[in-house]
Parts: C-alpha cells; sequence; structure tokens
C-alpha cells in the first residue's frame, strides 16, 4: 500500500519509491527515505501528511505520499 | 587560512558564523536560509595566536552530491577550494541524518572537528550522546556546542581545535572506495552501505528516551496552525498584526510621537527632523545664505530625505517583527498551509517564505526564492515577489492615503490585498505563457521544531536593516532629490528657470508624461519625473513631488508621513489630479517594475535575459493596466465627463497590444505543447 493509505504513529518499512524523478529520489536517499528504511506518518491531512523519517520531521503532499510504497 | 562551516541545512551554521565573526548575516529557522557562501575574518577573541583567520559559511546541504543550486555551492566548495579545515555542524537533534554528510566530508581528506550543535535541545530531550565513543568511531574531535548562546567557550574549542587540526591528515572512518560514479545502482549500493555505517554508530553513541516518531506537544501546535480551516485565517490574522504594530500603532507612535491620557507627550523622530529643518533655516537665514541655496538645503535635502526617514520606525518595528517569525520555526508551516493554493496557480508552496520577505524588501525576497527546487516555479516567485509592496513603498502609500483619502485605513489595506491578487494572477498568467504541462510536482519541506524566537537577534537584524535604510536615505536618496532640485531650479542655461515648466527637469520628464496621461488623466512632467525616481529607489516618489509641486512641502508635513491640518484638500488641489487618477497613479507605483536594485536580484536569480526582460515586461504591462483600469473605471464612476478621451483611447490601445503580445505568447505555448503531446504519443 502506499503511504496515503498508513495508519498514523505506525512504523512502516519503506518497500519502495515509485517517481521518474530521479534527483528527487537521490533527494529523498539523503534525507534517509529510501527502501528498507522506517518512516511513521505523524498526522495526515487532506492535502498530504506529516512524516518521520530518521531523526526529522517532514510535510510532504499527497502526490508524495502516493509514490511512497509501504 | 580559510575554515569552511559545513553541514546539514538548519543545522546552525550562520548563526555560528555570526557568533565567529562578529557579522549578521540572515539567519532563521527554515530549510534553506543561506543561499550563498559568505567569507569574513573571525574575530581575535577566538584565534589565539594566529591571524588571518577567515570563517566560510556555506548554503547547507544533506550530500555531496547536489539537489539544488545552493547545494551545488557547498560541495564544489569544499571539493575545489580546499579550505584548510572544515567545521561541519552537525545538528545534534538528528545525527542519524547528519553523519551521512560528515562521512563524506571525512573522506576528503581536509582535516575536520565536528561541532555537535544544538547540544541544549538534546539535554531538554534526555537524548544522551557519547560524545567520546561518536569521536573515536569517527576518528575525528568532536566539540558539543550551542550555537545560539554564545556565553560558553566551546567555539574558542571548536576554533582551537580546527586550528590544531591543521596539516594533519586524519583516516577516513569510511571509504566508498573506487566505485563507477555514473553507474547510478553501484553509487545508490554504496550510500546505503554509508548510512548503514552511519546507523550502526548511532546505535552505539546514542541513548533516546523520546522518539522522534512519537507525536509530541509541537506536533498538536501545528495540528492548530496548519489546520485545514485555520490555517489560513491564523496566517491573516498573524500577517494584520504585523501591519497593524508596525503601522499604526508601535512604529507610528515612534513616528509622530506618543500623547499619555494625562496630557504629556513624547514627541516623535518626525517632529525632531521638523525641528531640525527648521533650525537650518533659521541659521541660513542668519547667514543671509541666497533663496536657492536656502530651498536646496532646506526644502530639498532635509525636507526629501526627511520624509524618507520619517518612515524608518515603521519600516524598522516591521522588519523586528518578520525577523521573529522568520526565528520561531512558523514560515515552513505557513509554506505548508497555503502549498495546496499555490500549487493551483503553479507555485511551490515555499514562495510564500519569498512572498512574506518582500514585505519587508523585495532583494532578499527574491534571493529567497533559491531553494525553491523547481526552475519555473522558481523564477515564477522571483518575478511576482515585487508586487508584494515593500517597506520603500510604505511613504508612498502614506502620502496617498493623507493626501487624498482622509488617511484611509483601507488604501493601504487594498495596497496589500491588489499585491496578492496580482500574484496569483501574475503566476497563472506565466503558466500560460510557459505552457504549464500536466506534471506530477511533489512538495517536501522540513519542519524545524519551534523555538522562542530570540528578541537580540531580532533587535540585531532590525538595526542591520534600519541602518541600511538610513544609508540609503543618506546617498541614493540624498543625491536624486538633490539632483531633482537643481534639475528643477535651473534651465538648460543654468539659469535660475523662470518657471519650473522650463526647467531640465520638465524638460526631460515631460516625454514621459504622455505615457502617464491614461492613468492619471492630465500631462503632468512632475507626476512623471516621481515615477521615473522611483525606479532608483521607490522612496523617490515622495522625495521628488515633495521637491517638484511648488509649495507641496510646506503642506505636506513630509516628515509627518501625513498631511498638516486640513491640507489634504490643497495638496489634491496643487497636484491637480482627481480621486481615482490618484489611486491608479499610487498604484502604477506600487506595480510597475521594482528599483534598479530589485531588478538586479532578480537577474542574479533567473540567469536568463528572455525570463528578465519577460519579468520586467509583465510588470510593466501590470502596472500600467491597473493604473489604466483604476482611473478609467473610477472616473466613470464618480464623474464621467471628466474622463480624458484621448488618454482613454491611448491606454485601451496599449493594454490591447500588450494583451496582444500575451495572447500571441500563449498561443505559442499551446502549439507547443500539442506538438510535444503528438509526439509523445506516437511513442
Amino acid at each position: 500500500m502506499t503511504l496515503l493509505n498508513a495508519v498514523e504513529g505506525k512504523e512502516y518499512i519503506i518497500q519502495d519509491i515509485i517517481t521518474d524523478d530521479e534527483e528527487l529520489n537521490s533527494f529523498l536517499f539523503s534525507l534517509g527515505c529510501y527502501s528498507g528504511e522506517p518512516i511513521t506518518v505523524v498526522s495526515r491531512r487532506n492535502t498530504g501528511c506529516v512524516i518521520s523519517v530518521k531523526d526529522a520531521r517532514y510535510t510532504i503532499d499527497k502526490q508524495l505520499a502516493e509514490a511512497i510504497i509501504v | 587560512m580559510r575554515i569552511a562551516l559545513a553541514g546539514n541545512p538548519n543545522s546552525g551554521k550562520t548563526t555560528m558564523f555570526n557568533a565567529l565573526t562578529g557579522r549578521n548575516e540572515k539567519i532563521g529557522n527554515w530549510a534553506g536560509v543561506t543561499v550563498e557562501r559568505k567569507e569574513h575574518p573571525i574575530k581575535k577573541a577566538f584565534c589565539g595566536s594566529n591571524e588571518n583567520l577567515v570563517a566560510v559559511d556555506l548554503p547547507g546541504a544533506y550530500s555531496m552530491s547536489p539537489f539544488t543550486s545552493e547545494e551545488s555551492i557547498t560541495s564544489s566548495y569544499v571539493k575545489n577550494e580546499h579550505p584548510d579545515a572544515i567545521i561541519n555542524i552537525v545538528d545534534a537533534t538528528n545525527l542519524s541524518r547528519s553523519l551521512f554528510f560528515t562521512t563524506q566530508l571525512l573522506e576528503l581528506g581536509i582535516p575536520v572537528v565536528i561541532a555537535l550543535n544544538k547540544a541544549d535541545i538534546n539535554e531538554k530531550k534526555q537524548t544522551v550522546i557519547d560524545v567520546q565513543a561518536l569521536s573515536a568511531a569517527l576518528n575525528c574531535p568532536v566539540v558539543e556546542t550551542i550555537s545560539i548562546d554564545n556565553s560558553h567557550d566551546d567555539l574558542a574549542k571548536l576554533v582551537s581545535t580546527a586550528i590544531s587540526l591543521c596539516g594533519k591528515t586524519q583516516k577516513a572512518p569510511y571509504s566508498q572506495g573506487e566505485i563507477d560514479l555514473s553507474d547510478k545502482k553501484v553509487v545508490e549500493a554504496a550510500d546505503r552501505k554509508r548510512f548503514a555505517f552511519v546507523n550502526k554508530i548511532v546505535a552505539d553513541v546514542e541513548t533516546r528516551k523520546i522518539l522522534t516518531k512519537d507525536k509530541n506537544y509541537q506536533d498538536k501546535i501545528d495540528a492548530i496552525l496548519t489546520n485545514k480551516w485555520l490555517g489560513i485565517p491564523i496566517f491573516a490574522v498573524v500577517m494584520l498584526l504585523v501591519f497593524k504594530i508596525s503601522q499604526e500603532w508601535l512604529g507610528a507612535w515612534i513616528a509622530e510621537g506618543y500623547e499619555f491620557e494625562n496630557g504629556t507627550v513624547i514627541p516623535g523622530l518626525v517632529s525632531l527632523i521638523d525641528s531640525f529643518g527648521q533650525w537650518v533655516a533659521g541659521l541660513l537665514e542668519g547667514a543671509g545664505a541666497s533663496a536657492i541655496v536656502s530651498a536646496l538645503l532646506v526644502d530639498g535635502i532635509i525636507g526629501g530625505v526627511g520624509a524618507v526617514v520619517g518612515f524608518l520606525p515603521l519600516v524598522m518595528v516591521m522588519y523586528f517583527l518578520i525577523a521573529l517569525l522568520e526565528d520561531c520555526g512558523y514560515m515552513a508551516r505557513v509554506a505548508v498551509v497555503l502549498d495546496p493554493i499555490f500549487k493551483k496557480v503553479g507555485l511551490s508552496g515555499k514562495s510564500v517564505i519569498p512572498f512574506v520577505i518582500g514585505i519587508g524588501c523585495a532583494v532578499p525576497g527574491i534571493m529567497a526564492c533559491r531553494t525553491i527546487r523547481n526552475e519555473r516555479e522558481r523564477k515564477a516567485a522571483a518575478m511576482l515577489t515585487p508586487f508584494m509592496p515593500c517597506g520603500a513603498k510604505i511613504p508612498v502609500i502614506s502620502l496617498f492615503a493623507g493626501a487624498f483619502f482622509d488617511n484611509a485605513g483601507w488604501v493601504s489595506f487594498v495596497m496589500y490585498f491588489t499585491g496578492i491578487v496580482l500574484i496569483f494572477l501574475g503566476a497563472l498568467l506565466i503558466n500560460k505563457i510557459t505552457g504549464l504541462k500536466i506534471r506530477k510536482s511533489f512538495f517536501i519541506i522540513e519542519m524545524p521544531e519551534y523555538k522562542v524566537p530570540s528578541l537580540w537577534n531580532a533587535f540585531k537584524s532590525m538595526c542591520d536593516r534600519g541602518w541600511a535604510y538610513i544609508v540609503k536615505a543618506a546617498t541614493i536618496i540624498l543625491l536624486c532629490n538633490t539632483a531633482v532640485q537643481i534639475m528643477q531650479t535651473f534651465d538648460w542655461s543654468f539659469q535660475e528657470a523662470a518657471s519650473a515648466d522650463t526647467s531640465i527637469l520638465a524638460t526631460i520628464a515631460g516625454p514621459f508624461a504622455y505615457l502617464l496621461v491614461p492613468v492619471v488623466g492630465v500631462l503632468s512632467w512632475e507626476l512623471a519625473a516621481a515615477a521615473v525616481t522611483g525606479f532608483i529607489a521607490k522612496e523617490n516618489v515622495v522625495g521628488t513631488l515633495a521637491v517638484c509641486f511648488v509649495g507641496l512641502e510646506n503642506l505636506i508635513d513630509t516628515e509627518e508621513l501625513a498631511l498638516m491640518e486640513g491640507a489634504g484638500a490643497e495638496v489634491a488641489g496643487i497636484m491637480a489630479i482627481t480621486k481615482a487618477a490618484a489611486l491608479a497613479y499610487l498604484m502604477f507605483n506600487l506595480f510597475s517594475p521594482p528599483c534598479f536594485a530589485a531588478i538586479g536580484s532578480m537577474n542574479a536569480e533567473m540567469k536568463d535575459k528572455k525570463w528578465l526582460l519577460g519579468g520586467i515586461g509583465l510588470q510593466l504591462g501590470t502596472g500600467f493596466t491597473v493604473g489604466y483600469l483604476v482611473y478609467t473605471i473610477g472616473t466613470l464612476i464618480s464623474d464621467a465627463s471628466a474622463l480624458n478621451i484621448g488618454g482613454a483611447i491611448g491606454g485601451a490601445i496599449a493594454i490591447a497590444v500588450f494583451a496582444a503580445i500575451v495572447i500571441v505568447l500563449i498561443s505559442r505555448a499551446n502549439a507547443k505543447l500539442k506538438q510535444e503531446y503528438a509526439l509523445s504519443g506516437k511513442r
């Protein structure tokens, strides 16, 4: 499933990131957001969600949440 | 000897740079405040016996492989310019992410010392890092620092450690080895290994009681500030407060003085300038100076510059408040709130940061666009930032609100509101012209931890910007005012002009006046001259008007931001334009191209002549169109018979030409898009 359907507060392991934007992919990688790493949806908004990766919080939009498979 | 400061965004590099050098570079609590490299000698107190120590502040980066343009500044600097040592600032609250970059820096062969920053936040969160174990694991000295608080000796220790390392070699704890950098898969595999190495170190040295993934009180604040329904109203209230406090309450009290209930009056800055002008006039009269010299000095220089300096309190209070907003961590939340709306017009939510900074001054606002990753979104934001009325435009707005609208508060409100509307319309237009493709755009922004904003930093930032404002008033604006005063006193044979209409200024500004007829309804070289000097600095509009209209300087209490009691009608009479024309002229000045300094920074951000010309064209077209519409419609409603028919027709033709250009550009973009879709359909 995608991050969009993830349960708030539950830690998931990223399976894959589906994007043809290689730059974005490597950017996410440098944040520690890549397959095999844990990710948690801290809270969900109707336009996206707040995620916790490593020890930082990010707000991402729906499009990006859909691209992250957990 | 050069020491480079490198680390993740928002880890506190510039704060440390300021502490080390005594500089006052822009800081803020979001990722990507610093977009350029800055160098400055380190304070003697930190240098010990060493001389010529220079600190180099670099934009934040997550890794050596650049993602945005400012990240590439960092990686190319440390790779190619060979600093003598690197201070790697590591955000202690996010070791697991920061050390990825650290291990890359350690491989460069340049001595590295780690500043484990934000140690105070860790203490609060009961996170413990075994500094010695970390140092041993990385084979690199580690100094704990709190860069927002320079009462400790940690900075001196940091610098002396960096000096002691110079010339020595450190063995990198992790080495990537020779790999094929062009092969994406190989690089990713190597990076995964690096992260695994980092994860192991973090597991060994860090003990956390509070896990980041768990909800905390900060998330509760976020839930309110970025709430679906409340987010935008809260932002509106915050901005309204910024304006109220700076323009009507605190700022206005300092400018105009404050009267307590018991009748005690504290004089404001403007009355002081006023008395100064009168004092000088008295001196000149006593010394028997000629009327020309007296007029030049008192009306031209003190009057014109004083008009601008009188607004200093308003502008400084505004800078102070914006600095507080930038420091507390709210800006990233505003970007989140506005992203869904901005996305609809093809802008990134991050462009709200330039727009808010642009309220103070467009130049740093435009520079703040650099963190927007998508090139088209970045250029569009740089082009649109000047529509936000900046601090220099406040005097212009106040003058017209005072002269024509009885100081009505709505004038100011309408100007800012129009600015926002124009940003949205402009963004839509840019979309159409550049042919925005239906594409997936991703938005990701780090949520920095909230912190209590530092009053001292905001005060320093305010003084810095305030000083720049004074310098500008004392140089550019003084020069312009003097030039204007001289040019309108003399004619081309350098005799005192018989009337101002035969002066040098009148003949130069005359041709421009024709272009303004559709906006103001009359042929007025004075208004044209003011608009033209406005391109040098927008405050000039006020100064030039005060100088040009004979007698005006006696009526506008230039320093009092408004008019003397009952003078409003008289000033309106002297300018000889209607209310509709005044509003139109004001808007033309606000929404036409910004001052040269802002155009210069637009050029620097866009790096593309076509975009720059397009931007200036858009601003010119917008300013003219808005002015024309306001004047024409306003006049038709209030007194249709007063409409200058010739001007109205001329203006309509000009706008038709402008519209035609836009339509041609849009249809060209559409044709191109169709072609591209057709091609992709074939595949």
